[in-house]
């Protein structure tokens, strides 16, 4: 089905080579899962597929690609366009029409496709992608994981042979990526169509998939192979399979039902709660009886919690619960219409209410670093972001080598934030907010968008902020990185707080939100790979 | 097709073909920009309010309508004092103010503001009908009614369209960001931290538009024109435009000679007509589910036109029935002709076969498959 043969690219202005002498071959019907850390070709690799590379990105390639016959290198994307689909990351910028059916309808028209068989495909995709009652809303109402499937339907309806996906889940909770997940399974195993994804949600899919291709950049050559022979070469994996690979575990289990049955097998020395309680500092961030809603929609609802210093708590439950809308509330963006917000200076111990403090005197205190680092970065360089941020603050700008160097962002101090992955701006962001020192940090949805290494990497600098005794509140979905840093969890429910606890006893009795490792053993004091093997 | 499949609530209600829409259109902005008499104005603008309310209400269409409603009150209040303390003609006196002072000094007079209540009422009225028009037909439906050689143009307008929402919520995202970073907004200089980010997310996401645009091949199948066929239309265009100004003037400035000027003006129409007929045939491109032509839609287009007929006839035949002017010597209250106010009313037809519709087995709102060709 598809050939790669001695392919080398490298873009354009950039002297070393992205792909370098690829070959190999993918079977018509395989499931292939392309993964590997940001930047180390796996875009590139999927965009050699359909001619994006080299016809819309310029540059330098030699060796062929053959697809079902056609040469996307020299037909272009236009070329292969009823051949391969391809759906991109970001599910908002891929529509150009604002209804449903007539976005699936779009390329057809493009084709000019016979009106009626027109009809016949848009009702078959509706069908296939399980998004018939969504044919008549307008995309921009529509949940990431809906907008990603209508992405996916759209592509299905010139029936290609071929689908490519980059990371289609990234920007998606975790409901949402296995919705779009879900259906990817269903597309190859009841129409045997060939897939190539590249996916970090490893966990998910591994079960289903074929083979795995692993880009390990800097160079490396690149790993095909069975999932199985894969995983085992590779550093990052998810919880279970590195915890597999530390014990040894043989065939390496994929899904926690294999993973059981090594699981019942060993005998771990009983735990009883080995709850480290941190000692409770003082109060530094009161919510009474909150209530606050968006243009009559109730969004928070009687919204009580006491957040010591020190405490490292996180905010869990599912999109629209009111996470966002709390911690918004904790730096004063948003003010409450019921009851209040008080942040307690950490030096005079004086109570700030919200309602009456400005903005500027509650950033003194609390840092809060938003979901999507592109809203904050436009300076020309790293540096020039965090003093930026310093004369907001009015300090004088200062070298921060010490932050930069801790966040591993000194390397790329001197280069345009905007050209550096999801995972180093996210961090920059980080940087830009935490060079003011603020005493309260406030995180929504860290890990978004990051793969296994840098996800390990935010990990341990939130440990060591932890350590630090830094107050942390940060809103998530990643129950792993909650099992490896949280004191606390905070469930939210329709803008209402249904649990408070501590994360061990929440996270244990808890069917969506046990970590991998917990749902293995099912024992609450075990929740991440180093309580196993510690 | 015997089985009509029912949408759901929130489909929208395309209960006329699209071309009938455009005709309804037509009719109700003629009346709102030709006459000037606030009883009129009344007639259409509630005519067109029925409309909306009837079917455009319950179309996720209608989301517009109200900021379309809030820039006609907002231009409807602001034109009223203008016009009053801008025009100081007029028998009945309200107040004076200063001579002395530029533009507004002078006698402020009732027929002014009566004058001002009329035109702000016409500024309403039209952005009513626009509004009401909005929401019963999908922008993309009336890019589908369009000729082939203005296909680009149209798409560059629906992804402006599905773009500038995704914008305004990016510019508050980014507007909240820096302001916890500590930056303050006070002058033009502080809005860089806003703009800069705001353009390269833009960029970005128009980037990769493109990029999936070219992947789901789109203008895949035009045949490219060679060079000698592009400047063969060119001139032939610029050749048809230059015929029609010239009917123009003759019409315009040599009376006797008229007959030469729409003579000009026929081969001018002719040529546009046939250069973008050849044009458009080299887009090679199919349309998804047009809508079928039935009776109410002639209807519908049969009432429109009468009105447009009926108002031209008037203007003709009684132009002092349809013109108000509160200033001396003019009487203060409006002429009113039952029979102009009568055929404005058709109007309302959409709503009132809509009702009528209701009783029939098809349920309004619900889109049945006997709407479309298949």
């Amino acid at each position: 089905m598809i050939h790669f043969e001695h392919l080398s690219y490298s873009y354009p202005g950039s002297p070393a080579p992205v792909l370098q002498d690829l070959s190999l071959t993918i079977d018509e019907g395989e499931f292939l899962l392309v993964m590997g850390p940001s930047g180390a070709g796996k875009s590139t690799f999927l965009r050699c597929l359909n001619g994006l590379v080299p016809h819309f990105y310029g540059g330098r390639i030699s060796g062929g690609v053959q697809v079902a016959g056609r040469d996307p290198l020299a037909l272009g994307p236009k070329g292969m366009a009823d051949l391969v689909g391809f759906v991109l990351q970001d599910p908002e910028a891929q529509f150009v029409v604002d209804r449903v059916e007539d976005e699936l309808a779009f390329a057809l028209e493009n084709q000019g496709l016979d009106p009626l068989l027109m009809r016949k495909r848009v009702e078959e995709v509706l069908d296939q992608l399980n998004i018939a009652p969504l044919r008549q809303r307008s995309v921009s109402t529509l949940s990431g994981g809906e907008r990603q499937r209508v992405a996916i339907a759209a592509v299905m309806s010139l029936h290609p042979q071929v689908l490519v996906l980059d990371e289609p889940t990234s920007q998606l909770d975790p409901q949402a990526a296995e919705e779009v997940l879900d259906a990817l399974v269903k597309l190859n195993q009841d129409l045997g169509l060939t897939i190539v994804l590249s996916e970090h949600r490893l966990e998910r899919v591994v079960q289903h998939i074929d083979r795995i291709l692993y880009f390990p950049g800097g160079g490396q050559p690149p790993l095909l192979g069975e999932p199985r022979a894969v995983l085992s070469q590779v550093d990052l994996t998810p919880p279970l399979i590195t915890l597999a690979k530390a014990l040894d575990w043989s065939p390496l289990p994929l899904t926690i039902k294999e993973g059981r049955r090594f699981a019942r097998q060993m005998s771990l020395p009983p735990r009883h709660g080995v709850l480290a309680v941190p000692t409770p500092g003082p109060i530094s961030v009161s919510v009474r009886e909150l209530g606050f809603s968006y243009n009559g929609h109730p969004a928070l609802q009687d919204v009580s919690l006491e957040v010591r210093q020190g405490e490292f708590v996180a905010l869990m439950g599912r999109n629209g619960s009111g996470k966002t809308t709390l911690l918004k509330h904790l730096v004063g963006l948003l003010r409450p219409n019921e009851g209040r917000v008080q942040i307690i200076d950490p030096e005079t111990l004086a109570p700030l209410d919200t309602r009456q403090a400005s903005v500027e005197e509650l950033i003194r205190i609390v840092g809060y670093v938003p979901q999507n680092p592109n809203a904050l970065l436009f300076q020309d360089t790293v540096r020039q972001e965090l003093d930026f941020t310093r004369r907001g603050h009015g300090q004088p700008p200062n070298g921060d080598e010490a932050l930069l160097d801790i966040l591993g962002l000194a390397e790329v101090a001197d280069h345009y934030p905007r050209d550096l992955s999801v995972g180093e701006r996210q961090r920059v962001a980080l940087a830009s907010i935490l060079v003011a020192e603020p005493r309260v940090l406030l995180l929504d949805e860290p890990t978004r968008g990051l793969d296994y290494q840098q996800k390990a990497a935010l990990t341990q600098f939130l440990q060591a902020e932890k350590e630090k005794g830094r107050t942390v509140i940060m809103a998530t979905h990643d129950v792993e990185l909650v099992a490896q840093c949280a004191d606390r969890v905070i469930l939210l429910g329709e803008g209402q707080v249904v649990v408070d606890g501590p994360a061990r006893q929440v996270m244990s009795e808890s069917l969506v939100f046990a970590s991998q490792i917990n749902k293995l053993f099912r024992d609450g004091a075990l929740l991440t790979v180093e309580d196993v093997l510690s | 097709m015997a089985t009509a499949e029912r949408a759901p609530s929130n489909s929208t209600a395309f209960h006329f073909h699209t071309g009938a829409w455009v005709a309804w259109l037509v009719a109700g902005v003629v009346p709102a920009f030709g006459l000037r008499n606030p009883l009129y104005l009344v007639l259409v603008l509630g005519a067109a309010w029925i409309v909306y309310s009837s079917l455009g209400r319950s179309s996720p269409l209608g989301s517009s309508w109200g900021s379309f409603i809030k820039l006609g009150l907002f231009l409807f209040a602001f034109t009223i004092p203008f016009n009053a303390l801008s025009i100081h003609i007029g028998q009945i006196v309200l107040f004076r103010l200063p001579a002395s002072w530029p533009i507004i000094g002078g006698p402020i007079t009732l027929e002014a503001v009566i004058a001002g209540v009329v035109s702000g009422l016409a500024l309403l009225t039209i952005l009513v009908v626009f509004a009401a028009f909005n929401a019963v037909v999908d922008h993309y439906q009336l890019l589908r009614a369009t000729p082939d050689f203005l296909l680009q143009a149209g798409v560059i307008v629906s992804i402006a369209i599905t773009f500038v929402p995704q914008m305004v919520l990016n510019a508050k995202e980014i507007r909240e960001a820096q302001r916890i970073r500590g930056h303050r907004f006070r002058g033009i200089r502080d809005l860089l931290p806003l703009i800069m980010p705001l353009l390269a997310n833009s960029l970005e996401r128009a980037i990769q538009l493109a990029e999936t645009m070219e992947a789901r091949g789109f203008g895949s199948v035009a045949v490219p024109f060679s060079r000698r066929q592009i400047l063969l239309f060119q001139t032939a265009l610029l050749a048809a435009l230059l015929a029609l100004l010239g009917g123009l003037f003759f019409i315009g400035f040599l009376p006797n000679r008229a007959v030469w000027g729409w003579a000009l003006i026929g081969l001018g129409a002719l040529t546009l007509g046939a250069v973008f007929w050849l044009q458009g045939r080299n887009v090679h491109r199919t349309r998804y589910r047009r809508p079928r032509w039935r009776g109410r839609d002639g209807l519908l287009t049969a009432a429109s036109a009468l009105v447009v007929i009926v108002i031209l006839i008037a203007k003709r035949l009684a132009p002092e029935t349809l013109y108000y002017s509160p200033y001396p010597p003019s009487p203060l209250l409006p002429p009113f002709d039952p029979l102009v106010g009568g055929v404005l009313l058709l109007l309302a037809l959409p709503a009132l076969l809509a009702l009528w519709g209701q009783t029939a087995p098809s349920p309004q709102g619900a889109v049945s498959n006997e709407e479309y060709q298949p």
